[in-house]
């Protein structure tokens, strides 16, 4: 009995230690963030510093940055209303209805969910070009959907096949239109599932690089790509860029230590489900 | 009811769900992805000159293009590294947390924290923490006795931080998926094995990993898949250096697209990489699809 316990407590402890290493990386974003780029520069990684708002000044005072992060948050909201809604009424419909043509539709939404966004970036690039559309916030909404309804599908499939169809059947012996079972009926039992999809592809479209990189030039920059832009030719500014990260870790931080429930059902929801 | 079908004949009221879904993937997934392979059939430079048909020409010279092949090769080493190691870590972390302790819950979220870690943000921080001279890491290294170095130009050590790099921001999701399977493995079965006597590493090989084996299928392909598309990280923190000991197969078709103009080239590239997802894809939306349906 005793060396259980023993054992217990070691197990805790090496939990504790994997905690730690697994996010030191971030504390060192977080402690840069209130250095300076001299004493990150010249100083030793390790010591004690007076921790200053320098950095954050600056990131916020840049307009490059703000208009980026501006830019992030309109195109993640816009992506994320789009994707969710139409996510949610084609996963609805793929749940609820037979039809010809059902499993041919369900499986190329839930393949595309696969492709990568790399495959499509040549495309795009040109397309938007041909319509002069590049350095534009709509090009980025267009390009960001098109990875996320497939993914707002493939996550609010499960939340919809578990409503219960008894309510569904209740509200149409009362004279209830499909139209409106959807949308007063089900659309409120699957609210988790909802908020979930929209976290997710919230993040997915705010952490994006690769579209904004190659899609937006100066104009319509997203807040990833201005982060990049401290890198600076010969020397980066570590300061700037831990602060402006730490601006762009907000949502991250507001998942992990408030959403607790939904991280690991969102995360894992082909796994469970599967 | 019946009346009310006969009503709406002329549109099925599932079309009502599905269509705006279909028609937006239709429209901004399937025709630049035809475009593509349109694109693909010609020798096709981004600026000036003509472009011309051939076929399947760029197809064809990919199996010449040594740096093509050397591209594919640096991309499945990191799958094939990167994807067990995250999926050990992942499995055995989720059985040490698979307890109750005070805690529990606040380390559990702050664990799957750098998964949700912009990858420009983490690929940056992994350039910081190598830095010769000021790096933590490089500090710490020097400690414990090895040379202050610049890792990212050493070519090996470049290509192992974009795996570490990887590990480090991803076998949280592993952990995620396998520690949600583990809530729906019945304790009773646990509890069972333990009265029978059977032993650790017993448990795990003939009661944990046969429950367990269809989610970690699954995240498993979806690791891969995602790997497939590694872009910003590696983007900022080598830029596919030093010399081209990280230019992996992602940097190598944006490369050909952006820095050699040659988009016929790269649209074959990016159908070669949609045919390998697609594959992945379509055994996995099999699986979910049809789990969902019993």
């Amino acid at each position: 009995m005793k060396k259980k316990t023993i054992i217990r407590y070691i197990l805790i402890v090496a939990i504790f230690v994997i905690t730690i290493l697994e996010i030191a990386p971030i504390i060192l974003i977080i402690l840069n963030s209130f250095k300076t780029d001299k004493e990150i520069w010249f100083g030793n990684p390790f010591s004690f510093f007076i921790p200053t708002l320098n950095s954050y000044h600056n990131v916020i005072s840049s307009t490059t940055f703000t208009h980026g992060l501006l830019i992030s948050l309109i195109v993640g909201v816009l992506v994320t209303i789009i994707s969710v809604m139409l996510g949610a009424l084609a996963a609805y419909g793929l749940t609820r209805f037979k039809f010809r043509g059902r499993n041919v539709i369900a499986y190329s939404m839930l393949s595309s969910r696969m492709i990568p966004q790399l495959a499509l970036m040549v495309p795009f690039y040109m397309l938007f070009r041909t319509f002069g559309m590049l350095d534009m916030t709509p090009s980025l909404v267009i390009a960001y959907i098109s990875f996320n309804i497939p993914y707002a599908i493939w996550m609010l499939l499960p939340f919809f096949a578990s409503v219960p169809k008894s309510f569904e059947e209740a509200a149409t012996i009362d004279g209830a239109s499909r139209n409106q079972i959807f949308w007063r009926i089900v659309l409120p039992l699957a609210v988790p599932g909802l908020s979930v999809a929209s976290i997710f592809v919230f993040i997915n479209s705010w952490n994006e690089f690769l579209y904004a990189l190659i899609l937006t030039g100066s104009k319509d920059q997203t807040a990833p790509i201005a982060i990049m832009g401290y890198l600076g030719e010969y020397t980066p500014k570590w300061g700037e860029i831990s602060a402006a990260g730490m601006i762009m870790l907000i949502p991250a931080f507001i998942i992990a230590l408030f959403m607790q429930k939904y991280v690991i059902e969102g995360l894992s929801i082909g796994g469970v489900k599967g | 009811m019946d009346e009310n079908k006969r009503r709406r004949r002329g549109f099925p009221p599932s079309l009502y769900f599905i269509l705006p879904a279909t028609l937006t993937v239709g429209i901004i997934v399937a025709f630049p992805l035809f475009y593509a392979f349109f694109m693909s059939l010609f020798n096709w430079p981004l600026v000036g000159a003509q472009r011309t048909f051939i076929g399947l020409g760029n197809y064809l010279s990919m199996f010449e293009d040594n740096e093509f092949i050397n591209s594919v090769l640096r991309q499945v080493g990191v799958v094939v590294i990167a994807v067990p190691i995250e999926l050990i870590i992942g499995f055995f972390v989720a059985i040490l947390f698979d307890r109750k302790f005070p805690g529990s819950k606040i380390l559990r979220s702050l664990v799957l924290l750098p998964a949700f870690v912009l990858p420009v943000l983490s690929g940056l921080t992994w350039r910081l923490m190598l830095a010769p001279q000021y790096g933590p890491l490089t500090y710490l290294m020097q400690i414990m006795g090895f040379p202050n170095q610049a890792w990212l130009a050493n070519p090996q050590l470049a290509y192992a931080t974009v795996i570490i790099q990887d590990v480090w921001r991803m076998w949280p999701f592993m952990f995620a998926f396998i520690y949600g399977g583990l809530m729906n493995v019945p304790k009773e079965l646990i509890e069972a094995a333990k009265i029978d006597g059977s032993g650790f590493w017993n448990t795990i090989l003939k009661i944990l990993l046969p429950v367990l084996e269809p989610t970690i299928a699954i995240a498993v392909m979806f690791r891969i898949v995602d790997i497939l598309r590694i872009f910003p990280e590696v983007y900022v923190m080598t830029g596919g250096g030093p010399g081209d000991a990280t230019m992996l197969f992602s940097l190598y078709i944006q490369e050909q697209a952006f820095s050699f103009f040659n988009i016929g080239y790269a649209s074959a590239m990016s159908m070669l990489l949609l045919a390998v997802s697609i594959v992945i894809a379509i055994f996995l939306a099999k699986n979910v699809f049809e789990a969902n349906e019993s």
